[in-house]
């Protein structure tokens, strides 16, 4: 195997006859990436908001099992009475049998699609969730590998997405050259992500004033009550649709207790934050008027809550970008004070 | 197949009551709720003692040192790296009739004041490590424990798995045919002469048959040595006889014999034929049925850099005899069923050993290097299901790296106390010192270490040489013990061996 080049032989140096740099350890280094990065307490908070509702298990939790079995219940008294409708209808004239029979049938077919549908929006939210706690992954690990998968993965989510085409190509492009992991995954929230949070801003911005406005001029609490709660669920639906992951009727409860749990846990950190300043009677508007006061009083809550849907359906971790705050999505709430 | 014993089509009676048995053993364990069996495989000299030592005294000591504050020693194994392991403790081993694996003593070889490398095993002995940890997923989250059981064993034994699934006539045919081969002639031609001119019809006598054992175990022996690296040398108990030195069952030889010849009552053929069956049926079996049968994880540790010291001839060699080996170990998915009567070897990790031999920007061609090697076992495990993976790995580090300056260049150099004895470019080592070494650089394409017939390639004109180093020097913590070694990637090993284990 004697070659006549001139590459280097093995061969052993004194220690004290030659040049020696000493090396940082690389496996040191190595040792030093691999340890977990220390985790942002927002992101925490979002990761575990994901863990209590959409990434949660119902089928093996006892509530779980009650709901299931009660509704395995409910479908077999169902039957039994359908049963009944039927021959009675049957007993009548057979031409009525035959349509209820063709109705049913019509039902049945609807029921198993709306349980499709159900069921792969719950699938898409959950993959929205995993791929959430993934990037983020990848992100304080830096890992190149991983990082490409799933920006691969994450603009598959939106592929049928017309107006994302321009950053889709770009990360396409950008997955075979040489990036480092977390700069692809900062280039993919900065292109592909900006646009859909402007359009979830804009959204909590609009449903914000809309309960404002409409708190403040209703004529009953109750009312009041019903108005927010509806308003707060279309928000988080219409959020959860522009992120990708259209959610069902389960998939909305889902989102729900997410979002819930969401802002359980950062409703601690939001003492510091403008709200509670504006709530504890620094509002102008609440001295100006009570039924005023209500009004941006609810219209904050609902600008909380947009919020933290954002935060939990977002598919990856805000890094790149900062996370929006009550007064980015609603500043008319807080600039009220000074037209008055 | 279920990556089992290469049988013959109709499974006999014999094989029969060895499944059986298999099948009760496992199901004794499952109903008695033993935790991980870990298969530690490797030829000799590939490392099983030094890893299994250096596994152990990670584990045992990994939950103190995270006490005291000290570094992570194993960051990417995750129970240590999110703080969950609370202690490991080493236990009294399940079976009661095997030695028990001299830990202490091991331990104490690498980190006395005469630090040296423990000596090679020659009996095989068990040891059963409990760990101790919190759970976070699952069932049943909160504090746990997992026993893994390790066996080690001279690895030459191993040799002998691929016998079990040959009768005599054909393992003579193999063996004569490979004595031929360039690389081995002239080792084994004292041998051969003596077996050719012999008539394998003519009546037995002992004495042929102690005399053609002997040359015959002296050409294994030669073809062995380091300057060789050969791997294909079965029977193993030739090499590393244990307790069995001159019983029956080791003295026979490979004849050039056809089947039919076997069968003539009281020649030289049919006596060896029994004493081969014999050793098959009283040495190989029960080796392969308490130790091998059973495994859940499997790390399988390869010297490649001896082999690569010898020459391609010696690397095909080892290819032969890991892919040979390879095929007596089930792997596959695991699921309850297979649990509870036939384990199944889920995961399986290559990991090519003494890696600290080179500087760290050769590793990936190390791993690439491996992955051919062992490319047959690799294909068959992934393809009944079983996780793979290949790493560069250092049980215990003895180097640091260097970069040193000779001209203009800067050559990536390793440093460390090689072995008395131990040569490079013309040059002696006696033991104490430090050098700077530069090993040469592995070629970046992995097939060329395959070609060629060169066998024990002359130190002058290799491309590429590795010297064995002494055990690095042992820090000692506040308690006066020793504190874990330096290691390369045994984390990565770990977490691939056990860590969906303790989750």
């Amino acid at each position: 195997m004697s070659m006549p080049d001139n590459r280097p032989r093995p061969r052993a140096f004194r220690l004290d006859d030659v040049v020696i740099e000493s090396q940082p350890d690389a496996f040191l280094v190595e040792a030093d990436a691999a340890l977990p990065a220390v985790i942002d307490p927002d992101e925490g908070a979002i990761e575990a908001a994901q863990k209590r509702g959409l990434l949660r298990r119902t089928l093996i939790s006892w509530g779980g099992l009650f709901w299931s079995a009660a509704g395995a219940l409910a479908a077999l008294a169902l039957g039994l009475w359908f049963d009944r409708l039927i021959r009675d209808l049957f007993d009548r004239s057979t031409t009525l049998g035959t349509i209820g029979l063709v109705l049913a049938g019509l039902a049945l077919v609807a029921l198993l699609m709306l349980l499709a549908r159900e069921l792969t929006a719950i699938y898409r939210q959950t993959h929205i969730a995993r791929l959430h706690i993934a990037l983020a992954e990848a992100r304080a690990a830096d890992d190149r590998e991983a990082a490409r998968t799933r920006v691969a993965e994450l603009a598959a989510l939106y592929a049928h997405r017309p107006e994302t085409a321009t950053p889709r190509a770009l990360l396409k492009g950008l997955v075979n050259e040489i990036v480092d992991g977390r700069d692809l995954i900062d280039i993919a929230e900065r292109n592909l992500m900006l646009p859909l949070d402007e359009e979830a801003r804009r959204e909590i911005a609009t449903a914000a004033k809309r309960v404002s406005v409409v708190t403040a001029i209703s004529p009953r609490a109750l009312l009041d009550v019903l108005f927010v709660v509806a308003q707060a669920m279309r928000l988080m639906r219409r959020i959860a649709e522009i992120y990708g992951g259209r959610p069902g009727f389960l998939g909305a409860i889902k989102l729900a207790r997410s979002v819930a749990s969401h802002l359980a846990i950062t409703g601690g950190m939001a003492v510091g934050d403008s709200l509670v300043q504006q709530v504890l009677g620094h509002g102008i508007a609440a001295k100006l008027s009570a039924r005023l006061g209500e009004g941006v009083l609810n219209g904050l809550l609902t600008a909380r809550v947009g919020l933290s849907a954002m935060a939990v359906c977002r598919p990856m971790p805000f890094a790149a970008e900062r996370a929006p705050g009550v007064r980015d999505v609603a500043p008319f709430l807080f600039s009220e004070k000074k037209k008055d | 197949m279920g990556g089992t014993l290469p049988s013959p089509a109709l499974p006999n009676l014999s094989d029969l009551i060895f499944e059986t048995g298999i099948a009760a053993r496992s199901f004794a364990d499952f109903v008695t709720g033993s935790g991980l069996r870990l298969g530690v495989t490797g030829l000799s000299r590939a490392g099983k003692t030094i890893f299994i030592t250096a596994l152990i005294h990670q584990l045992t000591r990994a939950a103190k040192l995270a006490a005291e504050g000290r570094r992570n020693t194993l960051p990417v194994f995750r129970l240590i790296a999110e703080k969950r392991l609370t202690g490991a403790r080493l236990e009294p081993q399940p079976n009661d009739a095997v030695p028990r694996f001299a830990y202490e003593d091991h331990l104490a070889a690498l980190t006395a004041a005469d630090r040296h490398w423990p000596e090679s095993t020659r009996r095989i002995s068990e040891l059963r490590l409990t760990i101790e940890f919190e759970r976070k997923a699952g069932w049943r989250p909160g504090p746990s424990s997992l026993s893994i059981d390790i066996v080690d064993y001279p690895g030459e034994w191993l040799l002998d798995l691929p016998l079990l699934g040959k009768t005599y006539a054909q393992w003579s045919r193999e063996t004569l045919e490979a004595s031929a081969a360039a690389a081995r002639a002239s080792l084994a031609a004292h041998w051969r002469g003596a077996t050719l001119g012999l008539d394998p019809r003519a009546p037995a006598s002992e004495d042929q048959a102690r005399r053609l054992a002997e040359l015959f175990t002296g050409y294994l022996k030669a073809a062995r040595a380091e300057r060789y690296a050969l791997s294909t040398l079965p029977p193993g108990r030739f090499l590393m006889p244990g307790d069995l030195e001159g019983s029956p069952a080791l003295t026979f030889a490979p004849l050039q014999v056809e089947d039919a010849d076997t069968e003539i009552a009281g020649s030289l053929a049919a006596m060896m034929a029994r004493r081969y069956e014999a050793y098959k049926t009283h040495v190989v079996r029960p080796f392969f049925r308490d130790h091998f049968a059973r495994l859940d994880r499997q790390i399988v540790l390869v010297d490649a850099l001896a082999a690569l010291n010898s020459g391609p001839a010696a690397v095909r060699d080892l290819e032969n005899a890991l892919a040979d080996v390879l095929t007596a170990f089930r792997a596959g998915r695991s699921n309850l069923l297979s649990t509870i009567f036939r384990p199944r070897i889920d995961k399986i990790l290559f990991a090519a050993t003494k890696a600290d031999h080179l500087h760290h920007t050769s590793h990936d061609r190390l791993e690439s290097i491996l992955r051919h090697l062992v490319g047959r076992a690799i294909v068959r495990a992934e393809n009944v299901g079983a996780a793979v993976d290949v790493v560069a790995m250092a049980a215990v580090r003895a180097t640091r790296e260097a970069a040193v300056q000779q001209g203009r260049q800067n050559l990536n150099a390793i440093v460390g106390t090689p072995l008395p004895g131990e040569e490079i470019g013309g040059e002696v080592f006696d033991g104490t010192g430090e050098v700077a070494i530069f090993p040469g650089e592995l070629p970046a394409d992995p097939r060329a270490v395959f070609r060629g017939e060169t066998l024990a390639v002359s130190p002058g004109e290799a491309d590429y040489r590795f010297v064995r180093f002494r055990p690095p020097l042992a820090e000692l913590g506040t308690d006066g013990l020793p504190l874990p070694l330096p290691h390369i990637r045994l984390d990565r090993a770990l977490e691939f061996l056990m860590g969906d284990k303790v989750r």
